[in-house]
């Protein structure tokens, strides 16, 4: 049952990142191959902002306002020059932008490993009585539910939300309909950048803070949203929960071959579904 | 793009005869072992350049690739004593089957998302060999005592100078049978996929079996590229399977320019030099690289290839310039007719 939460922390986590990426590719159609780095330098901001303040939560809210905060000037420098032209040009973009954001978060924060701790109101274990939990696996699990509650709120019953989804199906027709489309799709790309800084932060307390950090979670995170099926946010929640619980259960089996067994997931799965578990064949790039 | 077999042949020829004086021109032996570098990667970005600039196959894996390639030689040659032009050709072997993987993996996910899983997968091969398989690879701490060629007893092959030479010789040979390949029907066909899948299909071509074919060949030529990595530098370590040698070979071969033959071998040669100046500056000289990348991306889409003397010549003889205002006015119709 503790493997069970531990998944769904790893879900939670997973999944907020990947709906940053949905998000960015529904809009933008671009995959944001930084969003990795970005995640990284949210966990990395965090832990400069609870170093000073001692506040993990001040942490948790300004973190992700600083990361989308990049992102945005990230999207204003250099990837809105490249919206007509092929899309394989804006991935390499961002492929860019991961080396220039390691190096910098190199010359600020060194090499070393760094650790966050969890504030004491998260700390120690919940006793189940036939089982313990970790009150922060816990609250990352719950996390990850407000995350989800959340963008579906937003993009569903806002106007905003609704601006966000009709360009995502059409951004020529909402131009002409008055929206001014690229500020939008600035606002998305930061949103996005904010999102993975969101759960850089709340990974920072159970992993220790390293340049590849990034590397290692976005691999997955690709994994899910190839899985859930491209541009899907509810195919993002599946896909999270997936592989979330096969990393979980699977540390506790088979731990030397975790990592085979995450991308046996993906074959399976592309094997009896190509383009997806909710993708649509139209969507893929 | 279309490309010319005997400009490219002219200037590989040249290029070999060139470099192949360079160790009588009194070159010291930091400047030899750093051709040979180049020469490798070269090699390997042309490879590269196969799936990507041709067949439009995005490949984020290629470090697996080489890298696969690499230990295969690696461990033929030094464990089980297989003579050194064999484990070479195994090596390669390995890595085309893989490449044809690849080619699996193309045929149920395209475009961007092609790149996403072979990313996967590579860093998938990555954590086998440096921990799962560690007992065959020796894991993180790398593969040591890697041979060089002992063939006949005249030559010292564990001299740079003399295997210079060799490497020089199988990259020449390989890089010719690029050339011929990419000129040849098969190239064409790679061409057309890459241009317009759809329409090649209806046409009746089997595109997955052309991709398939493409990753194949270019996954042997990486596999050789490998060999002759783990060979020169008597040693492989896993980080050669990272994912930042997918990145460099991406960016080598954008930097020359995609699409051509001779671009990425050139985007090597830019990417060692910056690599050998720019590491003596600043430890921080891969972000600079980045920094150059994202610009590239911005301002030189096509590459130093599409910097060739005739177009400035031609910028040069252009009867006028046109003005900002003008081009503006061209731009305006352009997007009022795509809207």
């Amino acid at each position: 049952m503790s493997t069970f939460v531990i998944g769904l922390s790893l879900a939670a986590l997973l999944f907020i990142l990947a709906a940053g990426l949905v998000l960015v590719f529904g809009l933008l159609g671009v995959i944001n191959l930084a969003h990795g780095a970005f995640y990284m330098l949210g966990a990395y901001v965090g832990y400069q902002i609870a170093a000073w303040t001692g506040n993990f939560w001040l942490a948790l809210a300004l973190a992700p306002v600083f990361v989308a905060a990049v992102a945005w000037i990230a999207e204003r420098l250099t990837l809105s020059k490249l919206y007509d032209r092929e899309h394989y040009l804006q991935f390499l973009l961002t492929f860019g932008l991961i080396l220039v954001i390691n190096e910098l978060v190199r010359l600020v924060w060194g090499v070393g490993y760094l650790r966050v701790d969890a504030p004491v109101l998260l700390q120690g274990s919940v006793d189940f009585g036939t089982f313990q939990v970790s009150v922060y696996r816990l609250f990352v699990a719950f996390a990850g539910l407000a995350a989800a509650g959340g963008l579906y709120l937003v993009l569903e019953k806002t106007l905003i939300g609704t601006v966000v989804r009709a360009a995502s199906a059409n951004s020529a027709m909402v131009s002409c309909l008055g929206v001014n489309v690229r500020r939008i799709r600035s606002s998305v790309f930061a949103i996005g950048g904010g999102l993975a800084g969101f759960a850089g932060v709340i990974a920072a307390p159970m992993v220790p803070l390293s340049l590849d950090m990034g590397l290692i979670v976005i691999i997955d995170c690709f994994l899910v949203i190839i899985i859930g099926g491209m541009g899907s946010i509810r195919g993002a929640v599946l896909g999270a929960i997936l592989i979330g619980m096969t990393r979980a259960y699977g540390q506790n089996f088979i731990p030397q071959f975790i990592d085979p067994l995450t991308f046996g997931v993906l074959v399976a799965v592309l094997l009896v579904r190509p383009s997806g578990i909710f993708g649509r064949k139209e969507r893929m790039a | 793009m279309s490309e010319k077999l005997s400009f490219n042949l002219t200037f590989i020829v040249a290029a070999v005869a060139f470099l192949a004086l360079v160790p009588s021109l009194g070159a010291g032996e930091r400047a030899i072992y750093f051709l040979s570098l180049t020469l490798i990667w070269g090699l390997f970005a042309a490879a590269f350049d196969l799936s990507f600039g041709v067949t439009g196959l995005l490949s984020f894996g290629h470090a697996a690739l080489l890298g696969v390639g690499a230990y295969v030689f690696s461990i033929l040659t030094a464990d089980y004593g297989v003579p050194w032009g064999i484990g070479l050709v195994a090596g390669a072997a390995t890595s085309g089957l893989l490449g044809l993987l690849y080619g699996l993996i193309s045929m149920r996910v395209g475009g961007l998302f092609f790149a996403l899983v072979s990313l996967a997968a590579a860093e998938l091969i990555h954590i086998l060999i440096s921990s799962t398989l560690r007992d065959i690879t020796g894991g993180h701490d790398g593969f040591p005592a890697v041979p060089r060629p002992m063939i006949g007893s005249s030559w010292d092959f564990y001299d740079n100078t003399t295997f210079y030479y060799l490497i020089l010789a199988i990259v020449f040979v390989s890089v010719l049978l690029l050339a011929i390949l990419r000129s040849s029907p098969f190239g064409r066909l790679c061409q057309g996929v890459r241009l317009n899948p759809v329409r090649m299909t209806h046409i009746g071509f089997r595109i997955a079996r052309i991709r398939s074919l493409a990753l194949l060949v270019s996954g042997v030529f990486s596999g050789i590229s490998g060999g002759l990595l783990a060979s020169l530098m008597m040693f492989i370590s896993p980080e050669t399977l990272s994912w930042t040698t997918s990145g460099d070979v991406l960016i080598m071969t954008l930097l020359g320019g995609a699409g051509t033959l001779i671009g990425p071998i050139l985007g090597a040669l830019v990417f060692e030099t910056m690599r050998d100046v720019l590491s003596d500056l600043t430890v921080h000289w891969y972000g600079l690289l980045g920094l150059a990348f994202i610009l590239c991306t911005i301002h030189l889409p096509e590459g130093l290839m599409s910097l060739r003397p005739g177009r400035l010549l031609g910028r040069l003889f252009a009867s006028r310039r046109a003005s900002k205002g003008e081009l503006e006015t061209i731009l305006e119709g352009e997007s009022k007719w795509r809207e």
